[in-house]
């Protein structure tokens, strides 16, 4: 067991009176694939916002590799590793599919305001760069023929790939995925599971809020339980899907 | 080099514009619009920074005149009473404002878009005042101003300083359109398409609008510098919030994201005002208000753009035509 | 200052205070129901004053009927800018609705300024001119005409927005717009009707001040971003606050301007407003900082 990539302790966040996480305590194993699930408003995104910095704890620590994150914004922690897809998907939809994947680049490049103004020689050599390895990802997610189409000229199972070949290109350590799996379809979903499985092989570890439970159970190698933002239970899938406190928190939902 | 996705009329169309620059105020060309173009290239370069900054971050800046006239009076002040040398006094001038822009740009920006276009009102009209009762000779200005000159070579003809005015006006059409293809206007598109997934790519967002702001104002205070130094006059009047609607007006009708497209707007804005609505008294100011309306409820990304989109469309349609003869 | 002159410049003060708080209110209640800045609001203010005049001077109408209609006319703008300028542009982003509101500013501005010209003009006093005397200073009546309206239209919304039907479905709409259109409100009507009231206010203020204070057609810019600056003291959320907010800018621009130190001769009146304006502006930013970090 080594340790933690991430972790939160005693992590809670209010809304004036609505406490929305509520002393959730996690371990996220570097390399590993784990799943947060959760009937509907358990604070799943909440808790994904808290940890790539777009809101700050009401209370408690997140720690990523073993330091604490404190009050780092949102950039910093892509900078650090830590970068997220949006459940509904905020693409750029002023860019081509390549330009999004390029601009995913950006933590990873440096060449700034004045050699761009110049077209000094350090820009057109990261800017080639970022080319290729743009393309690199877009070919990674299968996206590579649709690189100058127009970002939202794509469907949305494409999009949210596109989405997430975005996200590889910032070289992430921890990556986020908040209901990657929403509105695709079965095909889709497969296609989905097999390139996490990829991510994974990269040596990046993913933390994904899902609601579609076969995808988690056929993917998650632990799974976290919310409920009313406090964490329920914990545990392989197996173990998951046998808890009584879980299925008794979904009973209440409707399944799909 | 690096490889453009441009579409190959735009080389020729900019071969035809950058012709019809140089042999303009040639005797035998159309010399009777030199000024009108001086006047149209200083607005340019000040609406390039204003599409930049409404159309890369969506900040509306409803006080850009303002840092016109500091480079202006900056300028005005430094070269007629303290003697300095007019480029030195440009130079100071163009820091000057570029640093306050960076002090007062970190407060502004973290305001959202209506807070922050007052907070630009204000802070024009706060510009106005000070330059009406602070700057050399009031509010009714004073003149007297010395040329720029190189050497023995003084910028004392429209002639001369058309060539000057737009030499710089190109330079920073080239520049704002290299920070546009490259990492930084990247970012910025992306300001403008999700501030939220920008920031989770690790694009500072506050930080790139201030830069916009700063390098806006800088643009507008060389504008600025240059427009003292043709007219060798300056006074408040130029530099009120009507004057700052009219450059919203040319950025709007520009193209809020198109950097090429500022000469369109400056330059439609220009001949309105400057030669058709002259003669027609406060008409003028009733059809700015039109074109902003009309513009951004029916063409929001500008008409220069919404222009080319037609042209593009065309272009496609004709040759899907001939295709299928 | 003795007492008298403080006195005095306080009554001056929240007398022009009384407008802001007017405007203040106008732009708080199109805020609270469509979240748009109007821009334009001053120029409403600006109509109510030049109308005034120029139905009572120029064609010769009663006073009274003159600004009944010259509030009328206002509120019929102001449904007007929004019928054909805010609902036609849908979903236009915030920098688009701006720019159009300014766009309506202008063009108003620009009308009035063609239509009558750019000399000032003083529509008559409702009650005369003789000053009242008040604890050793001096009220004109038609101040007392100002503040007075003021204090009623809060009141008056205070109840509107409380106890009427109307005012409770713009009050829901302003809270939450998807569960009052699931109730049956009318998101676009509300909107409409936030629209004439706010221009109704406007013109009330613009009527009941011109006499005092002159008007032209450029009144709106300066009278509408102190409006802002009232009502930003609520945050566009809280009508009393907009309206103290009002009052308090116009007692400290008056007692600015009596101290006649330096920086604060009456040229520099306007800049005072400008400045209060930045540092809430500036207060905000870091609360707003605040609160979008801590959700």
């Amino acid at each position: 067991m080594s340790e933690p990539i991430l972790e939160t302790r005693g992590v809670s966040k209010a809304f004036g009176g609505l406490v929305a996480v509520n002393k959730v305590d996690m371990a996220i194993e570097p390399g590993r694939i784990t799943a947060i699930i959760g009937p509907n408003g358990a604070g799943k995104t909440t808790l994904f916002n808290l940890v790539t910095g777009v809101y700050a704890v009401t209370e408690g620590e997140i720690h990523f590799r073993g330091k604490p994150l404190r009050k780092s914004p949102p950039h910093k922690r892509a900078k650090m590793g830590i970068v997220r897809t949006f459940q509904n998907v905020q693409l750029f939809g002023n860019m081509t599919a390549m330009e999004n994947v390029m601009t995913g680049q950006h933590p990873r490049s440096s060449y700034g305001f004045l050699e761009a103004a110049l077209r000094l020689p350090k820009s057109w050599r990261e800017e080639e760069d970022i080319k290729l390895r743009a393309m690199k990802y877009l070919n990674i997610v299968g996206l590579g023929q649709y690189a100058r189409h127009n970002a939202l000229s794509l469907p949305l199972g494409q999009q949210k790939l596109l989405a997430i070949a975005r996200a590889l290109a910032t070289e992430p350590q921890l990556l986020l995925l908040d209901e990657p799996g929403a509105g695709l379809n079965t095909l889709e979903k497969r296609e989905l599971s097999d390139l996490i499985k990829r991510i994974q092989e990269m040596s990046i570890t993913v933390l994904l809020v899902e609601h579609d439970m076969p995808l988690v159970m056929g993917l998650a190698e632990w799974v976290i339980v919310l409920d009313s933002g406090s964490k329920i239970a914990e545990g392989t899938a197996a173990q998951v899907q046998k808890d009584q406190k879980v299925i008794a928190a979904y009973l209440g939902e409707e399944t799909d | 080099m690096l490889k453009r996705f441009r579409p190959k009329w735009q080389h020729g169309a900019t071969a035809v514009l950058l012709t019809l620059l140089v042999c303009l105020p040639f005797d035998w060309f159309l010399p009777q619009y030199t000024t009108l173009m001086i006047f149209i290239g200083l607005s340019t370069m000040v609406t390039v920074g204003l599409c930049l900054l409404m159309g890369y971050t969506g900040q509306v800046s409803l006080g850009q005149a303002a840092f016109y006239g500091t480079g202006a009076y900056i300028s005005a002040a430094l070269t007629k009473t303290c003697g300095f040398n007019p480029w030195l006094a440009m130079l100071l001038a163009a820091a000057g404002t570029g640093a306050f822009a960076f002090l007062i740009g970190y407060p502004i920006f973290r305001l959202k878009g209506n807070y922050l276009a007052m907070a630009t009102l204000g802070l024009g009209l706060i510009l106005y005042v000070l330059f009406r009762q602070l700057g050399p000779g009031g509010p009714s200005g004073t003149g007297d101003i010395d040329i720029l000159s190189i050497g023995s070579f003084g910028f004392d003809t429209p002639f001369r300083r058309y060539f000057l005015v737009w030499g710089f006006c190109l330079v920073i059409l080239v520049i704002s359109q290299n920070i546009v293809n490259s990492r930084t206007g990247r970012a910025l598109r992306a300001i403008h398409g999700s501030e939220a997934a920008a920031e989770s790519l690790g694009i500072n967002v506050s930080q790139f609008k201030v830069k916009i702001f700063v390098l806006s104002a800088i643009y507008a205070s060389l504008a600025g510098s240059l427009f003292v130094h043709h007219l060798r006059f300056v006074s408040p009047q130029s530099f009120d919030f009507i004057a700052s609607v009219k450059l919203v007006v040319m950025a709007v009708i520009g193209g809020l994201a198109s950097v090429w497209g500022a000469i369109f707007g400056a330059g439609t804005t220009r001949l309105l005002s400057d030669e058709i609505l002259l003669r027609f008294g406060e008409w003028d100011v009733v059809i700015y208000g039109l074109v902003l309306m009309l513009v951004m409820i029916l063409m929001p990304d500008g008409l220069f753009v919404w222009l080319k989109g037609v042209f593009e469309n065309l272009r496609t349609r004709l040759r899907q035509g001939k295709v299928e003869t | 200052m003795s007492a008298d002159q403080f006195l005095q410049y306080l009554i001056s003060g929240l007398t022009q205070g009384s407008i802001y708080a007017i405007i203040g209110l106008g732009f708080t209640i199109i805020y609270a129901v469509t979240r748009i800045i109007n821009f334009a609001q001053g120029e409403f203010v600006m109509l109510g004053g030049m109308l005034s005049f120029i139905l009572a001077s120029a064609a010769g109408m009663p006073l009274p009927a003159a600004v009944v209609l010259s509030i009328v006319i206002a509120s019929a703008v102001g449904a007007l800018m929004y019928l054909l300028a805010i609902r036609t542009a849908r979903r236009a982003s915030v920098v688009s609705l701006i720019i159009i509101t300014i766009g309506a500013a202008i063009f108003i501005r620009g009308i009035v300024g063609e239509a009558w010209g750019v000399d000032f003009v003083r529509p008559g006093f409702f009650t005369g001119r003789t000053s009242i005397e008040f604890l050793g200073a001096f009220i004109h009546p038609q101040a007392i005409w100002v503040i007075g309206t003021t204090i009623l239209v809060t009141i008056f919304l205070h109840l509107f927005f409380s106890y009427t039907m109307t005012g409770k479905a713009l009050k829901a709409c302003a809270i939450n717009p998807v569960a009052a259109g699931l109730v049956g409100i009318n998101a676009k009507a509300m909107a409409l009707l936030s629209f004439v009231l706010a221009a109704a206010l406007g013109g009330i203020g613009g009527a009941v001040m011109a006499p005092l204070t002159f008007t032209a057609y450029n009144a709106g810019l300066m009278l509408g971003l102190k409006g802002f600056v009232a009502a930003s003291i609520g945050g566009f959320k809280s009508q009393l606050a907009a309206v103290i907010g009002g009052f308090m800018l116009g007692i400290v621009e008056s007692l600015a301007v009596a101290a006649n130190w330096g920086p604060f001769s009456s040229a520099y009146k306007d800049v005072i407003a400008l400045i209060v304006l930045l540092l809430i502006l500036l207060y905000r930013s870091g609360r707003l900082a605040e609160e979008e970090r801590t959700g």
